[in-house]
């Protein structure tokens, strides 16, 4: 079917003919943008495409755990034979590329931690429970992880959850590596919110505490 | 004589992820200005553009990548721009669009530009569904049938959305050029 397409003033088709014209962003937008956009990238790959079901989150932990006894007792058993008491000082693995990291390294340098067997004490009735040193690595990963989450909150206009996962970076990392944009971030979810005058408190002291920052002019509501 | 060529090594393979950030990368400009024809307010336009590239991001792995990608861009923003003003249907709507973008700059000596300006602010006295309609065709020149497609309406619905539209923008351009010369 062609139908008849509606008669254009000639009027308004000269000024549509203007109209027509698509203007470039500024460069500081468009840089903006394709960050925002690279760590979203980032961030869905890290997350899972579906959330866990209930029951498999419940089995999850039971799985690890049985994993790692299966692992402890290879090792021992291994140890055993060999006639040497397994040690701490066993070079770790190679850590494993993970087969859907996104392409961009630049947004998502760190592996995933290596899959080490922390050997455990075999006979003792009360384990020791020392407290876990984190390494740099997990700790950035962690926080990764964290304002991961909290980036794709924000851009599913969650805010509320957004806000929270940002608090809790800030609790866990009050000076972490990743500072910068938890700040950003919180901004950002607090204008989302609808809270706009916290938003212009978050942005003035963000302004102040990372003056050169690129996301400044955004902060303040500047022109994009 | 022999002669020496060079030898390029095969590009590495694109990933869908690097395919749908260069597709995005080439389309930020036309995103933006989609949203501002569509009457997005300044200050939420990167934060629509964002939650566009997350849309495209979810379905790149289904979208038919062989057909233009501007019109399903389009559908994406209307949507979403369309969601978001219902979401914020307390506040006025376009109340909060910079008076410099939707007003005719005194200062603007250029013509295009004053033409522009007139254009974006004539848009602005249409509903939604049928601005949409005037823009996509009318500006982005997408044939009926792929707007009918990619706004979910019937060709029938589109035509009467297309002529209602033009109606009420030829009528808001004689308003504003009127109320220009009077001033």
């Amino acid at each position: 079917m062609n139908r008849q397409e509606p008669h254009l003033d000639p009027e308004l088709d000269a000024l549509l003919e203007v109209g027509r014209f698509v203007p470039p962003v500024p460069e500081i937008v468009r840089v903006r943008t394709l960050s925002r956009a690279r760590a979203t990238v980032a961030a869905m790959a890290i997350l899972p495409r579906e959330p866990i079901s209930t029951v498999r989150r419940r089995g999850l932990p039971l799985a690890l755990a049985a994993s790692l006894a299966l692992a402890t007792g290879a090792a021992v058993a291994t140890a055993a034979l060999l006639g040497r008491a397994p040690s701490s000082g066993t070079p770790a693995p190679p850590a494993i590329k993970h087969p859907e990291q996104p392409m961009h390294p630049d947004t998502l340098e760190v592996p995933p931690p290596s899959p080490m067997v922390e050997p455990t004490p075999t006979f003792t009735s009360k384990p020791q429970r020392s407290p876990r040193p984190t390494s740099a690595q997990e700790s950035y990963a962690a926080e990764l992880d964290l304002l991961a989450r909290a980036q794709v909150a924000c851009a599913s206009r969650e805010f509320s959850n957004a806000l929270v996962l940002v608090a809790e970076h800030g609790r866990k990392f009050p000076s972490g590596r990743l500072a910068e944009e938890r700040e950003a971030l919180r901004v950002r979810a607090l204008e989302g919110a609808g809270r706009t005058e916290e938003a212009r408190r978050a942005a003035a002291s963000f302004a102040s505490r990372f003056p050169r920052s690129i996301m400044v002019p955004r902060q303040g509501g500047d022109p994009r | 004589m022999g002669y020496l060529r060079l030898a390029h090594s095969a590009p590495p393979a694109p990933t869908p992820e690097g395919a749908c950030l260069a597709a995005f990368e080439g389309e930020i400009d036309y995103v933006f200005t989609t949203l501002k024809r569509l009457g997005a307010a300044p200050h939420e336009i990167e934060d629509l553009v964002q939650e566009i590239f997350v849309v495209l991001y979810r379905h790149w792995r289904t979208l038919d990548t062989d057909r233009p990608i501007r019109p399903y861009l389009f559908g994406v923003a209307y949507r979403i721009l369309y969601a978001h003003h219902r979401r914020h249907a307390k506040e006025v709507l376009y109340a909060d669009i910079d008076r410099e973008d939707g007003a005719v700059s005194p200062e603007g000596s250029l013509q295009g530009k004053q033409s522009i300006a007139l254009l974006m602010a004539a848009l602005k006295h249409l509903p939604m569904s049928r601005r949409a309609v005037v823009v996509m065709h009318d500006l982005d020149e997408v044939p009926i049938a792929d707007i009918a497609r990619n706004l979910s309406i019937t060709r029938f619905g589109a035509y009467a959305r297309l002529r209602k539209g033009r109606r009420e923008l030829a009528a808001a351009v004689r308003r504003l050029s009127r109320g220009e010369a009077r001033a």
